[in-house]
């Protein structure tokens, strides 16, 4: 079996998930992870599929671009092998809020922080709120390994917020196993 | 006992519990093999029947030693339990991140009534009523949910997500 990463983007309206996965389906295809959302008022997918090995990229990426088409969505797909199971980031689950005033750099700079610590990004999404002036939410799910003391991690995002003039909040987000 | 605990996409997960109705020697083993399994899992601070493939509404739990405890009860076991009072308005609610050990892999941001009195049957046949809240509200509730055949995962709180308000003209 191989897997692909799937991704397709175009103006939000209903049936676009049913036809992507209905090609998908055509191809013997199995749906695994994946993310789709709307996104300034386009509907973007990210997916990852398992297909048999006789199914090749361009294939499945030409018959996917063909139903598309019709729903204006414009469409990739690529080998995802397994990764296998990479570095294990062996540490703790923090959450990491982010809001202020709009303005370029905010992600490339908190990201930038957590990068240089070894924090690693599993989840991120942000917002932009419009207003005047227009305001803008970031929200991470970070892994901080346990080499890093969280509580240094903090005072640093929080001097970072107030060079950015933005407002950070970091919380831990430890699961209990119930 | 020890018994293997039964994982999703098991169908018993999704199937609400019978009653335990009197306590007899099999509930009194029942009682037992939950326990068993409890303490063989460091991480988990309680157990309900149909994860250890019985489908009859008793579980088990213990918040003992747990930072997020405030009420504690220690270890018990509850027969048919019943909730007798709990809020479910918002300023009551709080949201915590749950994992279970019948789903593997997975966590999610559920909301839970921060407090709640439940009474149940022990398996002395006594009843007990207790007031919980906290975590071990929490877990009371994840607990009652395995008796009813819902999952966490039929409660996430769409995994703390910002999503856009649609406007109503």
């Amino acid at each position: 079996m191989a897997r692909f990463a799937v991704t397709a983007f175009g103006a939000d309206r209903p049936g676009i998930v049913a036809a992507v996965t209905g090609v998908l389906v055509e191809w013997g295809g199995n749906l695994e992870d994946s993310a789709m959302t709307i996104l300034g008022g386009h509907f973007a997918m990210m997916l990852i599929v398992e297909v048999t090995d006789d199914v090749a990229v361009t294939q499945l990426e030409q018959s996917l671009a063909e139903r598309g088409a019709p729903l204006g969505l414009s469409v990739a797909v690529r080998p995802a092998a397994d990764p296998g199971a990479g570095e294990p980031v062996d540490g703790a689950s923090w959450s990491v809020s982010v809001h202020g005033a709009d303005h370029p750099g905010i992600v490339h700079r908190v990201t930038q922080l957590l990068a240089d610590r070894g924090a690693n990004v599993v989840d991120l999404s942000t917002r932009v709120v419009q207003g005047e002036p227009p305001a803008y939410v970031l929200r991470l799910s970070v892994v901080v390994p346990t080499t890093i003391d969280p509580d240094s991690l903090g005072p640093e995002l929080v001097a970072l917020a107030g060079e950015l003039e933005v407002d950070v909040r970091l919380r831990p987000d430890e699961p209990d196993i119930l | 006992m020890i018994r293997p605990v039964v994982l999703l996409p098991d169908p018993l997960l999704s199937r609400p519990c019978v009653p335990v109705g009197e306590i007899d020697e099999a509930a009194r083993c029942l009682a037992e093999d939950l326990l068993d399994t409890m303490r063989a899992s460091s991480h988990s601070v309680g157990v309900a029947a149909p994860q250890i493939g019985v489908s009859l509404r008793a579980f088990c739990m213990d918040v003992t030693g747990h930072p997020k405890a405030r009420s504690c009860h220690g270890e018990l076991v509850l027969f048919d339990p019943v909730v007798l009072e709990a809020s479910s308005e918002p300023a009551l609610m709080e949201v915590g991140r749950e994992g279970c050990m019948s789903v593997p892999d997975l966590t999610g941001d559920v909301a839970r009534a921060r407090a709640l009195v439940v009474r149940g049957i022990t398996p002395t046949g006594a009843e007990l009523v207790l007031e919980v809240d906290a975590f071990e509200a929490r877990a009371v509730q994840h607990e009652l949910d395995h008796l009813d055949g819902l999952l966490f995962l039929d409660r996430v709180v769409a995994g703390e997500r910002v999503f856009r308000r649609r406007r109503y003209r």
